[in-house]
């Protein structure tokens, strides 16, 4: 993930560069590094580089990253001439790369020929069969070809073999929720938890998916770690507060007779409702009747 | 022997300087050469898989408290239980990588040419030095050493009565050797193939040893003790809210 400074000098930059005030190559390298995607700025400036001889010059060795970079980009933008130049100059200059190889099916794949796509990427990963970018793409492919069941067998098996690839989990995850299977998407998310144990993100979504799975035992546990999300972002998360009213609710209604060994939750119940009436009077002062009448309806 | 002996200084323009430059173009020189000849090898499926799997047996020691204990329990079977539990390795099956590195001729090849660009240079800037640089008070260390030391480091010098302290020109070879390692650093950049002492460290820890770190993580897991931590996250979160709310 990217940290707040690092945001921060990204954002900076970038103003930096749309008002005309230079750093376009600083810009280039940080985008580069972070893995954001930026790809309409990325392709303008890169290719504003790459025309002017002088300036191309002046990178050295790092011209030939940058056309990468803006190949990539251009795939984006869906200027497939610019990207069949790019990959054209590469390829004179590094005939027989695998690196070029990629970016040939990557090519293939916008066009949207999917089939010649996944010859060009299985050749290539009969050369090396643990190229980890390259498993990755054909699950790219198969998720836009629409055969999700595929996609998933294929990032199965990836991650047998990379199971430590923390984007590659969260890709399942994605995608399990989006087929409602929300068992193995609590799975994923306990690995992305596991492996990043201070990100709230993960813990909102584990939260949101044991809500949704439903249960007395689940609710129990997503209010705790709706409470951690609070806790991590240091109650600046408005879905939080949310989920902790919402989890209260729901948890009275199963455990109706039954006695609850609930120590501290009515008054967590309470504070979220009151920092979620704080938050609305701030920020949306407008919908603040409409919150106020879900939370009463919430709080018999 | 307690008097200072003076030390002529064409010792030091031409033994101590020459041999340090020499050093460091040698390691120049082998920088280049390593470039060239760099193979790529293909990584072994196998120790990827239990690399990866390593890392992640890691992380489910570190962070087992932030997930339920179900969940943790189940993990815990899936990577430790008998029949196919991913860090278990029948005691059979452990498999020598001594034996393993020798067997694969890519790795085999790979290992020689490193040592050999490694000890050829070694042997003949140390011959060279020999031959020409010795018989030769070359230099006096400012701390006074045991007597344990002459035999090291006053090969050349066959008087029995000079101070320890004065040196000859192999000790300031091998000074040199281990010496220039950070000077490499900041010419080249971090990453340089005359990181010697490296590879000889290496060179005892013969190869990853798979079968060990296993064990070691399946026995590290078997040790934690599940605490869950999310209970105590509520206490919190009421206290941030109320901050909050103040």
């Amino acid at each position: 993930m990217v940290s707040k400074t690092e945001e921060t000098q990204l954002n900076s930059l970038e103003n930096q560069v749309d008002n005309g005030g230079g750093g376009a190559w600083e810009y280039l390298c940080l985008v580069r590094k972070l893995k954001v995607r930026r790809s309409d700025k990325v392709f303008k400036y890169g290719l504003s580089i790459l025309n002017d001889p002088k300036k191309r010059s002046a990178l050295g060795p790092e011209e030939w990253t940058l056309y990468e970079q803006v190949a990539i980009a251009a795939l984006d933008c869906q200027c497939l001439d610019v990207t069949k130049d790019c990959i054209k100059v590469l390829q004179k200059k590094f005939p027989e790369s695998k690196r070029v190889g990629r970016l040939n099916g990557m090519l293939l794949e916008a066009k949207g020929s999917w089939a010649e796509a996944e010859k060009a990427y299985s050749s290539l990963l009969e050369d090396n069969s643990l190229d980890q970018v390259i498993h990755k793409r054909r699950v790219a492919m198969a998720k836009a070809q629409g055969n999700i069941s595929e996609a998933i067998e294929l990032l199965n098996k990836y991650l047998e073999i990379f199971m430590a690839d923390h984007d590659a989990w969260r890709e399942l995850a994605d995608i399990y929720v989006s087929l409602q299977m929300y068992k193995q998407a609590a799975f994923c998310y306990e690995e992305l938890i596991l492996s990043q144990p201070t990100v709230p993100l993960y813990h909102l979504a584990y939260a949101d998916v044991l809500y949704t799975l439903g249960g007395l035992e689940n609710l129990q546990t997503a209010k705790k770690y709706y409470a951690s999300t609070i806790d991590l972002t240091g109650g600046k998360n408005t879905r939080a507060p949310f989920g902790i009213c919402l989890c209260t609710s729901a948890i009275a209604q199963v455990s109706k007779g039954r006695n609850r060994e609930d120590k501290e939750s009515p008054e967590l119940q309470s504070l979220a409702a009151t920092a979620l009436e704080k938050d609305y009077k701030q920020r949306a002062a407008d919908k603040l009747g409409l919150l106020t009448s879900a939370l009463r309806s919430m709080k018999f | 022997m307690a008097e200072d002996l003076v030390l002529d200084t064409a010792i030091r323009d031409w033994v101590l300087i020459p041999l340090s430059v020499v050093m460091v173009l040698i390691g120049i020189l082998r920088y280049f050469v390593s470039k060239l000849m760099l193979s790529s090898q293909l990584p072994d499926p196998k120790i990827v898989k239990e690399g990866q799997v390593i890392v992640r047996a890691r992380n489910l020691r570190a962070a087992a408290n932030f997930i339920p204990p179900k969940s943790f329990r189940s993990r815990r079977v899936y990577f430790s239980n008998e029949e196919n539990g991913l860090l278990f390795v029948p005691k059979g099956q452990a498999q020598n990588p001594q034996a393993q590195m020798f067997s694969d001729p890519n790795m085999a090849m790979d290992m020689m040419k490193k040592n050999l660009s490694m000890i050829i240079p070694q042997t003949l800037t140390f011959a060279w030095v020999n031959f020409f640089f010795s018989g030769f008070v070359a230099a006096k260390i400012p701390f006074p050493l045991t007597q344990r030391f002459r035999s090291m480091l006053q090969n050349g010098i066959d008087l029995s009565t000079v101070d320890v302290s004065y040196v000859s020109s192999r000790s300031w070879y091998f000074l040199n050797l281990f010496g220039l390692r950070g000077l490499f650093s900041l010419i080249l950049g971090e990453e340089n193939a005359t990181d010697d002492t490296q590879r000889m460290m290496q060179m005892s820890g013969f190869g990853f040893d798979p079968s060990k770190s296993l064990g070691a993580e399946k026995d590290g897991l078997d040790i934690v003790q599940h605490e869950w931590a999310l209970p105590k996250f509520e206490h919190r979160a009421e206290a941030a809210l109320k901050k909050l709310i103040k």
